[in-house]
């Protein structure tokens, strides 16, 4: 039931965003703030990893991370 | 019901193309005049570049491929300035320091300007970091080159050298 | 000789996650389309160490827990135009001793007792990660091989990112397998058991969008199942199912203040389990530039429900049965810092945090598990860029 619930949420979510443009596009040149290492997914890839670990070692749950950036304009 | 009639309408609007090079046909160079920031006093304007085969590169200290871009532009100005090249690069970084600190880095020997608003950079319609065009000498832009990775320069100094014999 | 199953480093079923976990994509950021312009090698010491217990909770055997040193050393380059090669090498010297099993103490009250002290291991885990860019995107193929007394896993895992014409959307898809073996060492604890495997796939996908020049989203769903055996061969009453599937859908947001010069970071995790287990997970943090200097204080909030078949003293008499804690209801909460330092081409780091649980801490209802860990981890590191 809740896994169920999970990807009907994850399943809309997408379709929402597909549908929908967007908020106002932002321009390759106007990309500084978001290139700042403070808006990274991670804290640095050998932190995720080893903080992933330990949780994962203690707790019940994994999983969770894995996404990529919103792009740059960078190419 | 409104709401998806709302975001398709919003998704067509996303592909309409903007900006004066949008349609990608043969367009003469937006002329400008931005303040200089290295290699060169006061305002540096395009119009000056006429009768050159000119390279103009828009970059940021925030983009990583311009680690790279910036040295090999600069091999390449070394190189072919004698033969009538000229580089000009404008930076879209809003804030000059910035451009300042990665200048010392990665010194360059050609003329560097800023354009903090982005209003340039809108003329060109920049469609990624970094961009370069290349100029011949009527002012037409001949090449548009987004995004560098190692080896471009090669590919480049061909199309320059092309140019130059013009 | 080792007394296995103490950080779950040991569990089979924890180690094949984190496997998997670790083959997760090492390169994703926002700047994503091309290979990295230096080269970059960097070495990381960590040092983790539970609390001891309250010896009210133990029934006998050593009040002392876990301590693990960890030391993490990469290399990371690109190859001509297209391409990134990475190498990491880490390992981890784990010495101390865990529960073997719950029973009811002279109080009347669950109690653990332990495994024998002083129990050393070492494991080491090997990982290899090519990478290839494109105008629109990257993919990454990543195979890692991790080693110890009484485990042995070799996992691979794929991952590939798009981004849309107009940079403001990346798509990323992932999917990773691991095949573990568990040959648990017989010195001190009887088990019953000589070798056994187990294997995991795990496939996510999920989507960032840029909002505004200062603003990112991302959503993520993953669905993880692992097959073959599970249980933990160091508890003396401990028999879980032959199958465990996980389901996580997982959120992100970052926010840039410019007047700051820092930024919002927060996540969310669900998760959900065929053991009978959802958790949520919580965490925010903030990330302040201050020149060369990066000063970012987290917080995390966990909490989790029991599993169907835990209760904090088995039940033998079931088909399923477990008393290790970390399939209690619980909840936990981590408290840390980290602060980076540029010089150069060099960065130094620092990043120390606690973490504490309570079977009172949770949202969930369920029976409390004695011997909770709580644990302090710090971590050093150094990192070298250079073209």
């Amino acid at each position: 039931m809740k896994t169920m619930i999970a990807n009907v949420v994850f399943i809309s979510t997408l379709l929402f965003l597909q549908g929908c443009a967007g908020p106002k596009p932002v321009a390759p040149w106007e990309r500084g703030y978001l290139a700042d290492p403070a808006m990274q997914w991670q804290r640095s890839a050998r932190e995720a990893k080893f903080a992933g670990h330990v949780y994962t070692s203690k707790e019940a749950s994994s999983g969770g991370s894995g996404a990529a950036g919103g792009g740059c304009g960078c190419n | 019901m409104r709401l998806p009639v709302f975001c398709f309408a919003s998704l067509l609007y996303l592909l309409h193309p903007a900006g004066a090079l949008a349609d990608g046909n043969i367009t003469v160079a937006p002329g400008f005049r931005l303040p200089a920031i290295a290699n060169a006093d006061g305002t540096i304007e395009l119009d000056s570049y006429l009768g050159k085969v000119t390279y103009l590169d828009f970059w940021a200290s925030w983009c990583g491929p311009c680690r790279l871009s910036l040295p090999a532009l600069d091999a390449l100005y070394e190189e072919l300035r004698s033969e009538g090249l000229e580089v000009v690069a404008v930076s879209v970084d809003v804030v000059d320091e910035d451009s300042l600190d990665f200048l010392k880095r990665y010194s360059v020997s050609y003329p560097v300007a800023i354009d903090t608003t982005g209003d340039i950079a809108r003329s060109y319609s920049v469609g990624g970091m970094p961009s370069g065009y290349l100029i011949d000498r009527t002012g037409v832009i001949r090449a548009v080159h987004v995004g560098f990775k190692r080896g471009d320069e090669e590919k480049l100094r061909l199309e320059i050298m092309e140019l130059l014999e013009e | 000789m080792s007394d296995r199953a103490k950080t779950g480093i040991d569990s089979p079923l924890v180690r094949s996650i984190s496997a998997t976990l670790s083959a997760l994509p090492a390169y994703q950021s926002t700047l994503a389309d091309a290979p990295p312009a230096y080269t970059e090698v960097g070495i990381r010491h960590s040092y983790y160490t539970e609390d001891s217990l309250d010896a009210s909770d133990v029934i006998f055997g050593s009040r002392s827990r876990y301590d693990i040193d960890v030391t993490q050393l990469w290399i990371e380059a690109p190859v001509g135009g297209s391409w990134s090669i990475a190498l990491d090498v880490q390992n981890d010297a784990m010495s101390g001793a865990s529960p073997w099993f719950v029973g009811v103490g002279l109080d009347g009250e669950p109690g653990v007792v332990m495994s024998g002290a002083s129990i050393k291991d070492n494991r080491v885990e090997v990982g290899v990660t090519t990478r290839y860019f494109w105008a629109d995107g990257n993919a990454g193929l990543a195979i890692s091989h991790s080693e110890e007394d009484d485990y042995r896993a070799l996992s691979f895992a794929f991952d590939a990112s798009w981004n849309s014409s107009d940079n403001a959307r990346t798509w990323t898809a992932s999917a990773s397998r691991s095949n573990d073996t568990v040959t648990p060492v017989k010195e001190r604890i009887p088990v019953f058991i000589d070798e056994e495997s187990l294997h995991t796939e795990s496939l996510y996908f999920g989507v960032s969008q840029i909002l505004s020049r200062t603003q990112i989203v991302r959503i993520g769903l993953s669905y993880t199942a692992s097959e073959g055996y599970l249980t933990d061969p160091y508890k003396f009453a401990d028999n879980r199912p032959e199958d465990h599937d996980r389901w996580v859908l997982s959120t992100g947001y970052r926010q840039f203040f410019s007047n700051a010069d820092g930024a919002l970071q927060a996540d969310y995790r669900f998760y959900s389990d065929s053991w009978g287990t959802d958790s949520h997970t919580v965490e925010v943090g903030w990330h302040q530039n201050l020149g060369r200097h990066v000063l970012a204080p987290y917080f995390r909030y966990y909490t989790q429900s029991e599993a169907d078949f835990f209760s904090p003293i088995a039940n033998r008499e079931a088909t399923y049965y477990a008393d290790d804690y970390r399939l209690s209801s619980y909840g936990a909460i981590t408290a840390g810092l980290r602060w980076t330092v540029q010089l150069g081409d060099w960065q130094i780091e620092t990043q120390a945090e606690r973490y504490q649980s309570d079977g009172d801490w949770g949202v969930f209802s369920g029976k409390a598990a004695p011997a909770l860990v709580d644990f302090w981890r710090a971590t050093v590191g150094l990192t070298w860029r250079f073209d």
